[in-house]
């Protein structure tokens, strides 16, 4: 068969990344009885993605996140359905293009932070005026 | 004090779509489209098939062939897309799966849109249609409206109010409108406006002065039997509230077939749903061939039935063919990719396929019959494995292994990246 693309969710399925684990610390000794039941292998999928309907992954241009071990060419797991806090690393619309960011929410006032001293604090006038696209869960750092 | 009453509680329909649905789903990932004049091309970049609001503020119509738009797209600042039908397809599963949460069921009825069986007095439903609105813009990242009735009919009409009239905010509930601006907006419509009147039934219909939906609401039903169908006189009785139109199995749309079907008893086992995928991709195989059409992407879908169980589920993939086709044993193997999705033990109640980026069967490439036979050699995986580590057109069979494409090869000068189904097409986030 042809190119059958994965799930609607860029597959890091099953049959690609699976390890069969213990569920549980093994202790030289002591056999435990839980180590009996497997609950099948592990699912990066279901261990990385809380909401199916609400998670996008999306990569990474530019060095201007190497302080939160985010490079060029990762990629980052977005969940648009989540609430951006004071800490968040958030992708935000930035004169039309998507641009990742650490969010802070101060008594001053709203910044979205680079994590490289190379690059400059962006002042936002207030929450309501940031176009928040998704918050960030995970990066998949290319090692 | 009042005494309590029992409040009357008979099922509705909420009908729920995506506005402009493929400039939406474009905008949805390149944030640059917001605001300006956006359509989306037919295959081959023919003519515009969606168009955003501001498009449409032109005065450019569903079916301006684009060769005329493009000598003024500068000027007007104009963006044009080739249409994307892997990201449509998977933006409209997100959606479909989200709207699935709220209903007892769900009728898939296009790529973008569904009714959905709702309960409640009407402001709890007014609230849900607000919740579903928020809730798919705020995950998936698209605006819907929501039409809320005691029929299908009805509910795509106050849908249609809903997203022409700003006082609704987007959500309109038929018995939360009060009468008189119920017949004053039934006045103003023209009767081809209803789901299901258009063309020369209008004509016909005018001819016996009923040029309003207003006049066909008021319309003797049975005369409308004798003079025209029953299905017109279906439609009569929907616009006064009575629900006489069944859940669709099947339908051709202007760009997609849905197939679909509730089983009598439920499908608990990967083994009993191959089956049935078998025999839908066969008979969608079979309605394609009957139409002269073929499809390239394919969405499969399976829903448990939210009444049996406290676990529900709503599996669905959206996946490219290799070629356009209408080929039973290809769609039959397509199919099947939904089945690593299914879980023994839980009752489906449901399952569908959704087949879309439809073309005439005459547009077929002629490498198809060649791939066909050395597909057994492992030429096929061969070279799915090579195009999905270095791109699409990256190799391919003879003639077909030009980067760039080939004369004949679908023109889609204009299509955005595959966003959700490819590696190598993810959307861009900028760190500087």
């Amino acid at each position: 068969m042809g190119v059958i693309i994965g799930p609607r969710v860029i597959d890091a399925g099953a049959s690609y990344l699976s390890v069969l684990i213990s569920p549980v610390a093994v202790a030289a000794g002591f056999p435990s009885p839980a180590q009996d039941y497997f609950d099948g292998r592990i699912d990066l999928n279901a261990h990385l993605i809380k909401d199916i309907t609400s998670t996008f992954v999306v990569r990474v241009t530019g060095d201007s996140m190497e302080g939160a071990g985010i490079s060029d060419g990762d990629e980052l797991i977005v969940n648009r359905a989540l609430e951006p806090k004071d800490g968040s690393v958030v992708v935000a619309v930035l004169d039309g293009e998507l641009t990742v960011k650490r969010l802070r929410i101060t008594p001053t006032g709203v910044v979205l932070q680079a994590e490289n001293p190379k690059y400059p604090d962006i002042r936002v006038p207030a929450l309501s005026e940031l176009t928040v696209w998704g918050v960030a869960t995970r990066c998949l750092h290319h090692v | 004090m009042p005494k309590p009453v029992l409040m009357r509680q008979m099922p509705q329909i909420a009908h729920v779509d995506v506005n402009c649905f493929y400039a939406s789903a474009e905008r949805a990932f390149d944030p640059s489209l917001e605001g300006r004049p956006l359509i989306v091309l037919s295959n081959n970049d023919g003519c515009a098939v969606t168009r955003s609001p501001e498009a449409k503020a032109l005065g450019i119509r569903t079916g301006d062939p684009w060769f005329k738009l493009a000598p003024r797209a500068k000027e007007w600042g104009l963006v044009a897309r080739s249409s994307n039908y892997e990201l449509y397809g998977d933006i409209s599963a997100r959606v479909m799966e989200l709207l699935g949460r709220h209903s007892a069921w769900l009728e898939v009825y296009s790529i973008d849109e569904a009714f959905l069986g709702v309960k409640g007095r009407p402001e709890e439903l007014l609230a849900l249609g607000r919740t579903m609105k928020a809730e798919v813009r705020r995950n998936v990242g698209v605006p819907v409206c929501v039409g809320i009735a005691p029929t299908k009919t009805l509910a795509k009409l106050c849908n249609k109010w809903a997203k022409n009239n700003a006082s609704f905010g987007g959500v309109c509930h038929w018995e939360a409108v009060p009468a008189p601006v119920k017949e004053s907006l039934l006045e103003r419509l023209p009767v081809d406006e209803v789901w299901g009147i258009a063309g020369r039934l209008t004509r016909r219909l005018n001819a016996l002065g009923i040029f309003t939906v207003l006049d066909l609401v008021r319309a003797d039903p049975v005369v409308i039997r004798d003079k025209f169908s029953v299905v017109v006189m279906r439609t009569v009785l929907e616009l006064r509230g009575i629900p006489c139109i069944p859940m669709e199995e099947e339908r051709l749309g202007r760009d997609q077939l849905i197939f679909s079907r509730s089983f009598s008893t439920p499908v608990t086992t990967v083994d009993g749903m191959r089956q049935v995928l078998s025999i839908y991709g066969q008979q969608a195989s079979a309605r394609l061939a009957k139409h002269g059409l073929q499809a390239k992407v394919l969405t499969a879908f399976a829903a448990t039935s939210p009444f049996r169980q406290h676990e529900q589920a709503y599996p669905s993939v959206c996946l490219s063919l290799p070629m356009p086709t209408a080929d039973p044993l290809l769609l039959t193997k397509a199919t099947h990719a939904l089945l690593p999705h299914i879980r023994n033990g839980l009752k489906y109640a449901k399952a569908g396929l959704m087949l879309t980026d439809l073309r005439p069967t005459g547009n077929q490439s002629p490498l198809e019959p060649f791939e066909n036979r050395h597909e057994e050699r492992g030429i096929g995986p061969l070279l799915e494995d090579v195009s999905r580590r270095f791109g699409h057109g990256s190799i391919g069979l003879g003639h077909g292994g030009i980067k760039g494409g080939v004369d004949w090869s679908m023109k889609r000068g204009m299509q955005s990246p595959r966003y959700t189904t490819h590696w190598d097409e993810l959307p861009l986030v900028k760190a500087a």
